[in-house]
């Protein structure tokens, strides 16, 4: 029997994921990277809850992954329309053209 | 039955205003030029009959009014009372909630109501040069009355307060919109400093509340209400020293005591005259009367301890405002209306030094100095506002010669100025006595000091007499005040402004030959409130009673 | 495990539970069909909305009194979640009857019946976090508010400012909720459950990591402090209520802000509290970390930082917007008591919140429909050129500034005497302080509305007798519950009771 990959491994990468997530939110300007970014956040909180399902042997957590992709998609469908009505009107996807309103 | 009439006529003095707000409003403003102004005259002299109606119901409560009650701590005493349940609640999670509809007068009170009632019918005529949103003007000004009435009337905190703060708003608006140049700047400063302090009064009223269990103000002056482990139980706890410093900072500010006086002289330079009169003759002695209401009553383990605090506040108010006023004749700032609303300050400081001395005649001449003052600045504030209307300046230097042009204002100028000064004959004089006798005896030293203020006021109050009355007539003003004969007919004062002037110059006079009306009054509420508070307390000198 | 009998007798049972939430769906589909089948008609789907929610309240009326759990203790019906409920439902129906007299969104936008059809959706979101008590609802919840949110915030697609504002509205939303559930992971990996009642259980029972906690419930934490949009989780908040159409930024402003205290109220005393036998109203909290505290720092943050802020600005939206931060602030500072008292002060305050922020954006509404701005300059004179909307714009921001006799009085009075017999008079002295610096930027409308341009001859503004109508809806209690506020506050102190699953 193999030795499996310890729980910490798993929670280290997906911290890694969602770091480099909330980065990628930070800095991008594209807003269309933004959501990608954003999915990356949320794909590393999958991984978090599968590791510790499977670790914890608790089908909730992956239960819990199922609502967040189905969420997720819904979210993205959202986004990139709304995307798209700003396109519409700025003529930009970016957003630090996007400045009608600053504090 | 003295003492109660059997008619609620504490409600209806207070909220009679509200009524008559509500009436004219409902007056429809005209269309055109001609129903516009006979809509104006309407809403005009709506308000003159509703507060002619409410000084009747004040003359009423003086001619029932028992002498001989005491009030300040005990139910028993006081006159009047009406007494329902506003809001209760007993509530398991929160606590209980007990909040009264409480109103009732005593000798501190009721000459309150009084001098609110005179000013606020005399402070009307005035009112009638007002040209812009006329509405609006007579309605916030009826809302005021009521802010005031009820301050004076409520017995219980949560009334009080709401009293308290529902004032801010029309103030607010009666500066800041039909003041002076800097109103706006003069009308914001005004509802800041009031809240500033009111919002402090709010968390030390939570805080009796938690500990009292009741906004009964009677209640929170009994010392065996509060609960052992609660915030304000116990005596001489820093807490308690705290809360009574927000209470006090809360009360200075309005009084205004220096140095939290600088919102006055803004405000009375830009207010409209009656707004003027209202605010120097009723809103300042709101001030003291919170004071000797609520803050020194309920925690009078802090007023021994501040006591000499509040002396010297009260000396520090008397010769700072003095030197400002006469600061007023300095080049270039000569504001005759800055120089009454310094000597505003001054006259205030008696009020607060009277107080400190814990000695009957020194709170009876603190009271009587409140109604006296209340009379005369008003009296000095119409005055100006006379003035004012016909030459659209204030200057102090721009005048001179006034007594040709004008005899008879002249002749109520006099009478006002004197009074103010503290001449023997007028009322001024008999309440600045009693004060300076009660402080003398507590505090020698600051009285003595305090003097100065006697002295500097005569100066400027005669300089300023000299100035604008004697000498000659500056180029400018020798012909009429109004060529055309439209508003002003003749020189000199007209029958309106006789109107408010006149009663209130009789009054000055009466009282400072017969004072005994208005301090029998309070004698009795007065002696009860200095036994109250003589166990915590310095009281100087051999106590006789009065 | 349930057998199949007991299964289906608990499904019987928690459908008759769920009842108001299935008005709200079975509203919400009506609404799309009636949408896709009357294309022509104006407000069709808004009378649905209306009537959706009248039926609602008839079942949530029913409901008063009761305490219980359904679907397995993933949702809870209890006097606290009512309470919240009762105000998301009358801010809903204000919320609707202020859109129709919206001409913004009759003439920016292409037709309105998916607008309402979003509310319901929305509604039913912030219903189903009321109750819900797992995180996975939770999560679910907060994304049928949010998603329904982002569009209705662009919902005037021809206005630039609206798409701007959904922009940034979603991206701020998505990773707070990101964030979120990267906390709720944490949680589910440190305690092995979803479910609160189980969190606390084992929380009671085994001793955890206190970082990995701490850093789990922060995050949590920035999911539900963006829907209440307390600082430093507000940066959506002005950009999205100064771009969103008036009626939807009402809405965001107290029922999402209701939704989200709900649930923050809940999170905190299902999962910390430790029960202590006879004493309920007191909360102990489990675990060494100072929730007190950290709730009260975010509580100062979002006074000082939204009153200050609100200084600047010059347009009346935006600057409603930060007072909606410094009032989520003052919400704070009575949760961070954590004990029965401060539940109820919140209670109180969400009321009279809901009547006056309500009426205050209204009243924006109906001048925008005149003058199509918002901007603090043009409200110079407004007060004569339109004298009821001036008095009752002055009433509401009495009220917010909490001056009686006014309801936001009764609101503040609570919240100051929860702070101060849980002994934070600090918190309470910063409190009135902040309400204080609010007078500031509220004065500066009713300022312009009555001090500048006096003797302005522009024309009168013009409104129907209708609007007056609803206007005097929320002027009347905003007054009223200021005098007489009883009946509010012994409704609010017997809701103040948060099922805790036992």
């Amino acid at each position: 029997m193999q030795e499996s990959v310890p729980l910490n491994y798993y929670l280290i990468l997906s911290a890694i994921f969602f770091v480099m997530g909330a980065v990628g939110v930070l800095t991008r300007r594209n807003a269309i990277i933004i959501f990608m970014s954003i999915e990356m956040m949320l794909n590393a909180v999958n991984l978090t809850f599968v590791s510790f399902s499977s670790y914890n042997s608790d089908p909730a957590g992956q239960m819990f992954v199922f609502f967040v992709m189905a969420v997720a998609a819904a979210e993205a469908a959202i986004g990139l329309a709304i995307v798209l009505a700003l396109y519409r009107n700025q003529q930009t996807v970016y957003v630090d053209k996007v400045n009608l309103m600053k504090w | 039955m003295q003492g109660s009439i059997g008619f609620p006529i504490l409600t209806w003095i207070t909220f009679l205003p509200i009524l008559g707000m509500l009436i004219v409003w409902l007056i429809p403003s005209g269309k055109d030029e001609e129903t516009k102004k006979r809509s104006n005259m309407l809403i005009r002299w709506t308000s003159v009959g509703i507060t002619f109606i409410q000084l009747i119901l004040a003359v009423i409560i003086f001619l029932n009014y028992n002498n001989g009650m005491t009030g300040v701590n005990q139910q028993s005493g006081f006159q009047f009372i009406e007494k329902f349940t506003w809001i209760k609640a007993s509530l398991p999670l929160i606590g209980n909630i007990h909040i009264e509809y409480f109103m009732g007068i005593d000798g501190i009170s009721a000459p309150m109501v009084l001098l609110t009632a005179i000013i606020c019918f005399v402070a009307v005529f005035p009112s009638f040069g007002i040209e812009k949103a006329v509405k609006g003007y007579f309605a916030m000004y009826l809302l005021l009355d009521t802010g005031m009435m009820g301050v004076f009337n409520s017995l219980d905190f949560f009334l009080f307060y709401v009293f308290w703060e529902l004032m801010l708003l029309p103030m607010y608006f009666l500066i800041g919109i039909w003041g002076g140049p800097r109103k706006e700047y003069a009308a914001i400063k005004f509802f800041i400093y009031t809240l500033v302090g009111s919002v402090f009064m709010l968390l030390v009223m939570i805080g009796l509340y938690l500990s009292v269990g009741s906004f009964n103000m009677l209640d929170m002056m009994n010392p065996a209400n509060f609960a052992s482990d609660s915030i304000f139980g116990g005596f001489n706890t820093s807490i308690r020293y705290v809360a009574f410093i927000a209470l006090f900072i809360g009360f200075a500010i309005k009084v205004p005591s220096v140095p939290f006086h600088t919102w006055l002289p803004d405000a009375h330079v830009e207010a409209p005259t009656p707004i003027s009169v209202i605010l120097a003759g009723v809103l300042l002695k709101m001030g003291t009367y919170g004071m000797l209401r609520i803050a020194f009553p309920i925690f009078p383990d802090a007023v021994g301890y501040f006591q000499g605090l509040i002396a010297w506040i009260g000396m520090i108010s008397i010769v700072y405002g003095a030197f400002c006023a006469l600061g007023q004749f300095k080049i270039g700032k000569r504001d005759l209306k800055k120089l009454i609303a310094y000597s505003s300050v001054s006259h205030m400081g008696y009020v607060m030094l009277g107080m400190a001395s814990m000695r009957p005649e020194g709170i009876v001449g603190a009271i009587f100095q409140m109604f006296n003052h209340g009379i005369i600045t008003a009296m000095l504030f119409m005055i100006v506002g006379v003035l004012y209307d016909r030459a659209h300046t204030r200057g102090l230097d721009e005048f001179g010669g006034m007594a040709n042009k004008m005899p008879v204002y002249t002749g109520i100028m006099t009478i006002a100025f004197f009074a103010a000064i503290g001449l023997p004959g007028m009322s001024g004089f008999i309440s600045e006595a009693m004060v300076f006798l009660g402080a003398f005896n507590t505090y020698p030293m600051l009285t003595m000091v305090s003097g100065l203020g006697i002295i500097l006021g005569a100066a400027y109050m005669l300089w300023a007499l000299q100035k604008v009355f004697f000498g000659q007539i500056p180029e400018r003003w020798q012909g009429p005040w109004d060529p055309t004969g439209k508003k002003y007919k003749h020189d000199d004062i007209n029958g309106r402004e006789l109107t408010a002037l006149i009663p209130l110059a009789v009054i000055v006079i009466f009282l400072g030959i017969m004072p005994n009306p208005i301090i029998d009054m309070m004698s009795a509420s007065v002696n009860h409130f200095v036994e109250f508070m003589r166990p915590f307390v310095k009281i100087g000198g051999h106590l006789s009673g009065m | 495990m349930l057998g199949l009998d007991q299964f289906i007798a608990e499904l019987n049972k928690s459908i008759s539970m769920f009842l108001p939430e299935t008005a709200l769906v079975i509203a919400f589909l009506v609404a799309l069909l009636l949408d896709l089948m009357f294309k022509k008609s104006k407000n069709l789907t808004g009378y649905t909305a209306l009537i959706g929610f009248l039926v609602t309240g008839y079942f949530l009326f029913k409901q008063m009194n009761m305490q219980s759990t359904a679907f397995s203790n993933m949702f809870v019906i209890d006097q606290f979640g009512i309470f919240m409920k009762w105000v998301i439902l009358l801010s809903s129906i204000g919320v609707v009857l202020i859109s129709f007299f919206t001409n913004e969104l009759y003439e920016k936008a292409k037709g309105v019946g998916e607008y309402f059809t979003l509310i319901i959706g929305m509604a039913f979101g912030m219903f189903l976090l009321v109750g819900s008590s797992n995180l996975i609802i939770i999560y679910l919840a907060i994304e049928t508010m949010s998603l329904s949110s982002y569009v209705l915030a662009g919902y005037t697609k021809e206005v630039k400012r609206a798409s701007e504002a959904s922009l940034k509205y979603v991206i701020f939303g998505a990773v707070s909720s990101g964030i979120m559930i990267y906390g709720i992971s944490i949680l589910f990996g440190l305690t092995g459950s979803l479910n609160l009642f189980e969190i606390n259980r084992f929380l009671a029972a085994n001793p955890v990591n206190n970082f990995a906690l701490f850093l789990s419930v922060i995050m949590i934490l920035s999911g539900f402090g963006y829907k209440i949009s307390a600082v430093p989780f507000h940066f959506w908040t002005p950009d999205v209520y100064e771009g969103a159409p008036v009626p939807i930024t009402a809405y965001l402003s107290v029922a999402s802000k209701a939704a989200g205290f709900a649930i923050l109220l809940r999170f905190f005393k299902v999962t910390f509290l430790d029960s202590v036998p006879g004493n309920d109203s007191v909360w102990t909290l489990l675990g060494s970390i100072d929730w007190h505290f950290v709730i009260a720092i975010l509580a100062v943050l979002s006074m000082t930082l939204g009153n200050l802020v609100a200084l600047w600005q010059t347009n009346v939206k935006r600057i409603l917007a930060y007072s909606s931060i410094a009032h989520a602030g003052y919400m704070l500072m009575a949760v961070s008591t954590m004990d029965d008292a401060g539940v109820a002060s919140v209670l109180i305050y969400f009321f009279m919140y809901m009547v006056m922020n309500l009426g205050a954006f209204y009243v924006v509404a109906l001048i925008a429909n005149n003058i199509g701005s918002e901007e603090i300059d043009d409200y110079n004179g407004l007060g004569y050129r339109a004298p009821i909307l001036g008095i009752c714009m002055t009433l509401f921001l009495i009220s917010l500034t909490g001056l009686p006799p006014t309801a936001g009085f009764i609101g503040k009075l609570y919240v100051f005497s929860a702070v101060v017999k849980a002994g934070y008079i600090w918190l309470a002295v910063v409190g009135v302080i902040n309400s204080v610096i609010s007078l500031f930027y509220y004065v500066k409308i009713f300022r312009n509305m009555y001090l500048n341009d006096v003797d302005s001859n522009k024309s009168k503004l013009t409104y129907s007798p209708a609007s007056i109508v609803l206007l005097f809806v929320f002027a009347i209690p905003t007054l009223y519950l200021g005098i007489f506020f009883n009946d509010i506050v012994k409704w609010a102190s017997y809701s103040a009771n948060i099922f805790m699953g036992k």
